[in-house]
């Protein structure tokens, strides 16, 4: 579905992405590992159309556009890191600007629908200012902004990030529901456990180059990485 | 008691011209974070717009000429942005690049009217009757009547497009974070390309109807320094800010000049400009900003 070939990200004198290959297949789950700084973010911005790169991508067979706007319209829609919420507007608002490039009411009703069933929390708040949710309520309007659009693609940076432990259980209980409903997700995180446990397969980025690459499942056995994201041996 | 209500009404008249620009400063500053001094070259061309299309086109009607001068002014203002900004937001240039660019072209728009028209003031014909309505003891000059209700109008329009459209949703969700906007699909530059349009419309009618109201000449841009004040005031970035501050500034200057002395009205602008940035930056409705360039 999403085909990443040697792909390269410089910002200035930083070459924060080294010449990586990624796939992602329809209906997957595919994880990004990596600590801070690792390039992570700046994948799924090339992805998004957000940062200038070198390389080829392709979606469905064909070249991806460069236009962040375009790149919505074709399917992929990123929740980006720190939520980036409109504070300004209310939940409902925050929900109607992920469907912005949509023009049918009646399906775009519908998703409302269904974004309210997987986030009742959200139902609950339509008419409240956005800025005054608690953070997992804001990673849930973030989440549901991004479903609002009627994604086939999305880019998930970091969604457990800042969230207690409770809450990062729930996040990633959706995160599969997300699956469920047909959706593919490229997922990134630092917290390795809890996405190698939901993915399908893996790749781990350490200072912008792949450097292990799975089945999650395999992933989560591998001593080294054990040892290096998971903390235990 | 009859002087009161007539300055409040004068106050009012002139604050809603000041409105009408101070709404397309916020406009630019909500979402580019810059304050676009460009605006008064606008303005005045809107005023020029609507002379030459009330006296040069077979003497179009009053508000066909404000149609005129509000669409030529529109373009004006587009045009400025895709020349004067552009270039810079491609670069991510610094607030004070955007700012520089905007007095240079302020300057040039001037100087572009005197080479051109020449440095004369000129004045409107007469289209309205200069008998002034009686209310009782009050009486009130028609032209302050039309003034204040064209400006209400235009404003009321500005404000169903920001608070019940799709665009306008989407000028309020780039107006917090351009970046999310991208990332739901809007694509920014429209979005600021209407929000020049809108501002540059309004500049138009502002310009048009001050014009009406004293004269046309190539530094009447300077008027929109109180608008300017005015929106600082009601808090840079709000429009609500910016009718509230504008409205008020209206009447305070009204009130300075009848109970004070004329001279005394710019002196009173200046000074609640300085009072405010020291005593509360963000103004009366304004987010708390870090920089207010
Ligand atoms: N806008 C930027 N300008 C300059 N350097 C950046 C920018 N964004 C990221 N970087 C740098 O690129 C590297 C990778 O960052 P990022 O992609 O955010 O990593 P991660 O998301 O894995 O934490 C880091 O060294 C970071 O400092
Ligand atoms: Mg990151």
């Amino acid at each position: 579905m999403l085909k990443v070939r040697n792909l390269n990200v410089s910002y200035g004198g930083i070459h924060a992405i080294r010449g990586i290959d990624i796939d992602v297949e329809r209906g997957e789950i595919v994880t990004i590992i990596g600590s801070n700084g690792a390039g992570k973010s700046s994948l799924l911005n090339a992805v998004s159309g957000m940062v200038r790169y070198q390389g080829e991508m392709e979606y469905e067979g064909q070249q991806l556009p460069s236009q962040p706007h375009n790149i919505v319209k074709a399917g992929i829609c990123q929740v980006p890191e720190g939520r980036l919420i409109f504070a300004n507007l209310t939940v409902l608002e925050n929900l109607k600007m992920g469907a912005y490039l949509r023009n049918d009411a009646k399906e775009i009703e519908r998703d409302l629908e269904r974004v309210y069933s997987l986030f009742p929390r959200l139902a609950e708040r339509k008419k409240q200012i956005a800025g005054t949710l608690s953070g997992g309520e804001q990673q849930m309007l973030a989440m549901g902004r991004g479903l609002m659009s009627s994604p086939e693609l999305i880019l998930l940076d970091e969604p457990s990030l800042g969230l207690a432990p409770m809450l990062i259980t729930t996040i990633f209980e959706i995160i599969s529901e997300i699956k469920a409903m047909g959706k593919t997700i490229l997922l990134v995180e630092q917290n390795a456990f809890k996405a190698l446990a939901v993915a399908d397969r893996a790749y781990v980025l350490e200072q912008g180059i792949i450097t292990a690459s799975g089945p999650a499942s395999e992933l989560l056995r591998d001593s080294r990485i054990r040892e290096a994201y998971l903390g235990r041996k | 008691m009859s002087i009161f209500i007539q300055q409040i009404i004068n106050g009012l008249s002139i604050g809603s011209i000041y409105a009408l620009m101070a709404v397309g400063y916020s406009l630019v500053y909500s979402i580019l974070n810059f304050s676009n001094f460009a605006h008064g070259g606008v303005i005045m061309l809107g005023a020029y717009f609507g002379l030459y299309a009330v006296t040069l086109v077979g003497g179009l009607p009053f508000l066909g000429a404000l149609a005129v001068a509000a669409l030529l002014a529109g373009l004006v203002a587009v045009a400025l942005e895709k020349i004067a900004y552009r270039p810079l937001r491609k670069r991510n240039a610094p607030s004070l690049y955007f700012i520089i660019s905007a007095m240079g072209a302020s300057i040039f728009l001037e100087n572009l009217v005197i080479v051109t028209i020449g440095p004369t003031f000129r004045t409107y014909p007469q289209m309205f009757s200069a008998a002034p309505i009686a209310l009782g003891n009050v009486t009130i000059s028609r032209i302050d009547v039309l003034m204040f209700a064209i400006a209400a109008i235009s404003l009321a329009v500005l404000m169903f497009i920001i608070e019940k459209t799709k665009v306008g949703l989407a000028i309020r969700a780039c107006s917090f974070n351009t970046k999310a906007s991208n990332l739901m699909g809007v694509n920014v530059n429209r979005v600021i390309f209407i929000i020049f349009l809108l501002g540059g419309m309004l500049a138009g009618v502002a310009g048009m109807l001050f014009g009406m109201r004293y004269t046309v000449y190539p530094q009447i841009g300077v008027i929109t320094n109180k608008s300017f004040i005015a929106a600082v005031f009601g808090g840079l970035g709000s429009l609500p800010g910016a009718v509230v501050g504008s409205l008020l500034l209206g009447i305070i200057e009204t009130f300075g000049a009848g109970y004070i002395a004329s001279t005394y009205r710019d002196l009173i602008a200046f000074s609640l400009l300085i009072i405010i940035l020291v005593i509360r930056p963000s103004g009366l409705m304004g987010r708390v900003t870090e920089d207010k360039a």
